[in-house]
């Protein structure tokens, strides 16, 4: 499966407008219902950002499309027992996030990559431009390169270090929303991250040298 | 932490580019669709489970056939041979529950005197008797009004011209 690069996704749909809430609650309730167009409004509001997750923890479209689906079909089976203690959302994040650790703790030893060329026309996107320029080791490394060097140094981390580098550093949440989502405190958060980091960035340090 | 913030940069930089990983376009136009419709094939396979949930000796008994086909083909053939001697003893009772019938129904020998003629066959021929058993209908069985019909004379005689 082709993975496309595409322009850089607006994050504004991350943040939820503040009616969002109400909205939602009465969607989530319609749903416990056994309302299924009310189901399929909340898999259309949160099939991107969940399937993304997913993705960037597996890095393989397949197995990120199955343990999407997955995860929202196991969401609406436990949907009477959300109470509304937390967001939907982080409700909902945190059942994703519980099967893709289940997941790879099984395919522990199957480190498969399905990531393919890089479409062509984002070659000339500035920031990547900028990220391969001359004078460093990355000039010589292709697109594909550096994605499968990039996504096999985050197959190298632990599930929980792995999960706060894509909440935090690819996906944008915040330390306090990936606490609620790992069901941790914020300073175990940071202490992960700044140790994922460190990792990644041994493990990368051919391509991220400065100039 | 800040400065470590900085020490990460370019890390940062190409993490971010991961955003750009997309699924192929339309991926998403489909997605809820599945999602709904795995949802609703669950609902029947629940459905069916609840069924059987009522009758827990018929999923066992099926289970059976499913982990050892030999039970199968087994099953498969008692099956087939019960139906075989229900077919042969239909059969056996149809055609022996015709005399007893003469002999216990009183309405036998008005029927009889009634339509001796249409009762009466040759002694050495055969005919067909209506049965309501699909096995035996129309099969040519001897007659069992043989030479005990009393209206019954068979007669010689010789068609002209041979």
């Amino acid at each position: 499966m082709t993975m496309i690069m595409a322009e850089p996704a607006e994050r504004t749909d991350q943040e939820p407008a503040a009616d969002v809430p109400v909205v939602e609650m009465d969607l989530v309730r319609r749903a416990q219902r056994g309302d299924l167009k009310a189901y399929d409004e909340l898999v259309q509001r949160y099939q991107e950002r969940i399937y993304a997750t997913v993705y960037h923890m597996t890095s393989n479209h397949e197995d990120a499309n199955d343990l999407a689906q997955d995860s929202f079909i196991k969401a609406y089976q436990a949907l009477k027992s959300f109470k509304g203690g937390s967001s939907f959302y982080t409700w909902l994040y945190r059942i994703a996030v519980n099967k893709t650790i289940n997941f790879l703790k099984q395919r522990k030893n199957r480190t498969h990559m399905s990531l393919n060329d890089l479409d062509f026309n984002t070659e000339n996107n500035p920031d990547l431009v900028a990220l391969i320029s001359e004078k460093t080791p990355r000039r010589d490394a292709g697109l594909k390169e550096l994605q499968e060097k990039l996504n096999a140094a985050l197959l190298k981390l632990s599930e929980p270090h792995r999960l706060v580098v894509v909440l935090h550093d690819v996906q944008g949440q915040s330390h306090e929303e990936i606490a609620e989502i790992m069901d941790c405190n914020i300073g175990t958060v940071r202490s992960r991250l700044f140790y994922a980091r460190q990792q990644l960035q041994s493990l990368l340090a051919d391509y991220l040298k400065s100039t | 932490m800040n400065e470590n913030e900085n020490d990460f940069d370019v890390l940062r930089q190409f993490l971010k580019l991961k955003r750009q990983e997309t699924p192929p376009p339309g991926y998403f136009n489909t997605f809820s669709d599945q999602v709904i419709t795995r949802i609703r094939a669950g609902k029947l396979r629940v459905n069916a489970d609840d069924y059987f949930s009522e009758a827990p000796w018929l999923l066992k008994f099926l289970h059976v056939f499913e982990f050892k086909p030999a039970f199968a083909g087994a099953f498969a053939s008692a099956l087939f041979l019960l139906l075989v001697f229900g077919m042969v003893y239909a059969d056996r009772t149809d055609s022996s529950m015709q005399p007893v019938l003469q002999a216990t129904d009183p309405s036998a020998g008005s029927f009889a005197a009634v339509a001796p003629a249409a009762l009466a066959q040759p002694a050495d021929s055969t005919g067909i008797i209506a049965s309501t058993n699909p096995a035996t209908s129309l099969q040519p069985v001897v007659s069992i009004f043989d030479s005990q019909n009393p209206l019954t004379q068979q007669v010689s005689f010789t068609v002209p011209g041979n």
